[in-house]
């Protein structure tokens, strides 16, 4: 087995000690940083999704996975000056003000980070000019919004509203999500998806980015 | 053996052992001694203080046994609820057994052509006309969140069609205080004034914390107000193990316990002696689809747990039955929501909600709920256990009957046999009977009898003056909310 395929299979298994071993091993042996993500770390991780669609693999092992491979890219990272580190987009995400509850948000985060995204958490209770403000600061492809409280729903729609006002809206695609949200209140307000848990969040953002 | 729940002539479940219920005390006060809880509420957080509990700078909040077991001896062992009528209707306390639906589905289906659509006004006043009418549903939440009227008038709008709709007792949501006190004034139009309210609650209020560990401020104002009010009111984690709870059954128990505990400190702060709900539920996450799934074994361990803490801290018991995650009245469905409300009455649970939920709460069948109808009715038959008095042993009629004779015709078959259970739904019928009366399902028999009460049934109505109060509560809440 090569070195990388060796690495690759420590992701999928979620050991970090290993991860971290291997990959000290081979910048010793002097592989090249990018390889040893593009090749070795990231192939584990797209080989746990593959598993995860066929149903072999449940989500914690895919946590597991990713912290796994977050081990190695640590070591990999200060040596990458100058280069970007490969994210599969940016996702900026909050529960939107006046609701506190981030269990599902938390949980479409932790997938998408699972999956390659890099993912800025603005929190609970995120005032509108926080979003934009997260927008204008770090560019992301996705802003994600999510409601538990039907009182807090139309939150979200202020929100799209400030992003036309802005001129952000073309720049990124809106998804939205919580219990009381549906297919049919992401399209009356203008949002780009709506995704009703973590799994189809994240399979969501992938498809939009194509 | 001491049992936690026992029944009737002598029917006896528990789920912990008595070292066990022992174990879960220690664990949450552990929880809340050094874990602590984030309280969003100034009042609740003075109260708190004052009390004695330590907050630190980062805004923990850890309270000591003392004050957790202060607050669990103040709280009365035994609530009752009251029907519209002023009559008493739920004796919660021990292990008597309540049922009833749940709050705010998203869709509704139609029993009449089977479409699943967002629901309306008319829909939640024909659905809660059918729990007025079933005989084994105690009380009633409001069913549907209503798609027809305006986001802030949804829960007194709610309230007011089930006041109008049914007799029976109910469970409220509310999003905020100001809800809470239109609510309350509704019911006092109809209960003959607040006081009297007060003393005969009509209502009982839901209340949650957000797990783990944070006490939001609208759910503990709430609190308050139920406090203040003796509303009957639980703090109820509604716990996703594996996300907002442990994974394991004994984990989530352990918090959820803990928050309700926590909870049930400042509500005795504020109001010594109010009423209070000690119950919590589990829909635990599924680690392949991500959803909340109800009705698994897990939850209904996690409720046996919860019953078994209920009894040993002598407070009423909150939980759930009846429901399920399946998307669709189907045998899933008929399977999950009959072990719930089988074990549920087993368990001793007091007040269980829930009863028609499918999909996991987004969607409601009237279908399911005229079928647990049935369900509640052979398990109440059933809790009333084994008579083994003299009577009831029979030996007089073997006597009289003897060898090779026929109980049919004797006394004794004619003076007890009505104490059999009978069924409303289910076909005992030969098979050429059941084929000539149209070879119907038993979902097909449900779905005609949920249409035709829900078309012909009239309430009790609601006096005319009452009526005219209930109407000007809602249109001063419309001005005060700017709708």
């Amino acid at each position: 087995m090569s070195k990388y395929q060796e690495l690759a299979n420590a992701v999928i298994k979620g050991d970090t000690q290993q991860v971290k071993q291997i990959t000290q091993q081979m910048l010793d042996a002097g592989e090249q940083p990018l390889a040893i993500i593009n090749e070795g770390l990231i192939q584990g991780l797209n080989e746990v999704g593959i598993r995860f669609k066929e149903g072999e693999m449940f989500v914690p092992e895919m946590m597991m996975a990713a912290q796994a491979m977050k081990g190695g890219v640590e070591l990999v990272k200060p040596l990458m000056a100058g280069t970007d580190m490969p994210t599969a987009g940016t996702v900026v995400i909050g529960t939107v003000k006046g609701d506190l509850h981030d269990i599902g948000k938390n949980l479409v985060i932790m997938m998408m980070e699972s999956s390659g995204f890099n993912v800025v958490d603005l929190g609970v209770d995120v005032p509108v000019d926080k979003f934009i403000q997260a927008v204008k600061d770090h560019k992301p492809q996705v802003v994600g919004m999510s409601a538990l409280l039907t009182t807090t729903m139309p939150v979200m729609k202020e929100v799209i509203n400030a992003l036309d006002k802005e001129n952000l809206r073309s720049a990124v695609k809106v998804v939205i999500g919580g219990a009381p949200v549906s297919k049919e209140y992401a399209d009356e307000i203008g949002a780009d998806g709506y995704a009703g848990d973590a799994v189809v969040a994240t399979e969501m953002c992938k498809q939009l980015l194509n | 053996m001491r049992y936690a729940s026992k029944k009737g002539a002598g029917i006896a479940f528990r789920t912990l052992t008595a070292e066990q219920i022992k174990e879960i005390h220690s664990a949450s006060c552990r929880i809340l001694n050094e874990v602590g809880v984030i309280v969003h509420h100034d009042e609740a957080a003075e109260l708190l203080k004052k009390a004695g509990a330590y907050t630190d700078a980062g805004g923990r909040t850890y309270l000591s046994d003392a004050l957790v077991e202060w607050a669990i001896r103040t709280a009365p062992s035994r609530v009752t609820i009251y029907n519209r009528l002023g009559a008493p209707a739920m004796f919660l306390e021990d292990s008597n057994a309540y049922f009833g639906t749940g709050s705010d589905t998203l869709m509704y289906i139609d029993p009449a052509g089977g479409e699943r659509r967002p629901w309306n006004r008319e829909d939640v006043a024909a659905a809660v006309r059918l729990v007025d009418n079933l005989p084994q549903l105690d009380f009633v939440m409001s069913m549907g969140l209503l798609s027809d009227v305006d986001k802030r008038m949804i829960y007194r709008e709610q309230y007011a069609l089930m006041l109008k709709n049914s007799v029976k007792p109910q469970v409220i949501i509310a999003e905020d205080r100001s809800t809470v006190d239109d609510i309350f004034a509704m019911a006092a139009a109809v209960a003959g004034g607040k006081e009297k309210l007060m003393h005969q609650p009509l209502f009982a209020l839901y209340t949650e914390p957000t797990s783990p560990l944070q006490l939001p401020f609208e759910s503990v104002d709430k609190l308050l107000a139920a406090a203040e009010y003796k509303i009957p009111v639980n703090f109820a984690c509604g716990a996703l193990a594996g996300a907002s709870t442990p994974v394991t059954v004994a984990g989530t128990v352990a918090q959820a316990n803990a928050e309700a505990l926590c909870g049930l400190v400042i509500h005795q702060l504020k109001n010594p002696g109010a009423p209070f709900l000690y119950g919590y539920g589990d829909s635990p996450l599924d680690m392949r689809t991500m959803q909340a799934i109800y009705a698994v074994p897990h939850a209904l361990l996690l409720q046996g747990s919860l019953c078994d803490l209920a009894r040993f801290y002598a407070l009423p018991s909150w939980g759930y039955a009846g429901c399920s995650s399946s998307k669709m009245c189907d045998e899933q469905a008929v399977i999950e929501a009959t072990m719930f409300t089988l074990m549920g009455a087993l368990q001793g649970c007091n007040l269980m909600h829930d009863v028609f939920y499918i999909e996991s709460g987004y969607t409601g069948s009237v279908e399911l709920l005229v079928l647990t109808n049935e369900v509640i009715s052979r398990v109440r038959n059933m809790l009333q256990g084994v008579d083994t008095s003299p009577e009831y042993m029979a030996v007089e009629a073997v006597k009289r009957v003897g060898p090779g004779g026929n109980f049919l015709g004797d006394e004794h078959t004619a003076r007890h046999f009505r104490e059999t259970w009978q069924p409303d739904l289910s076909d005992f019928n030969s098979y050429d009977a059941w084929a000539a009366a149209g070879a119907k399902s038993m979902g097909q028999r449900a779905r005609e009898k949920a249409r035709q009460i829900m078309a012909t049934h009239q309430p009790v109505p609601v006096s005319a003056e009452a009526e005219q109060e209930i109407e000007r509560i809602l249109r001063d809440a419309e001005k005060r909310l700017c709708v």
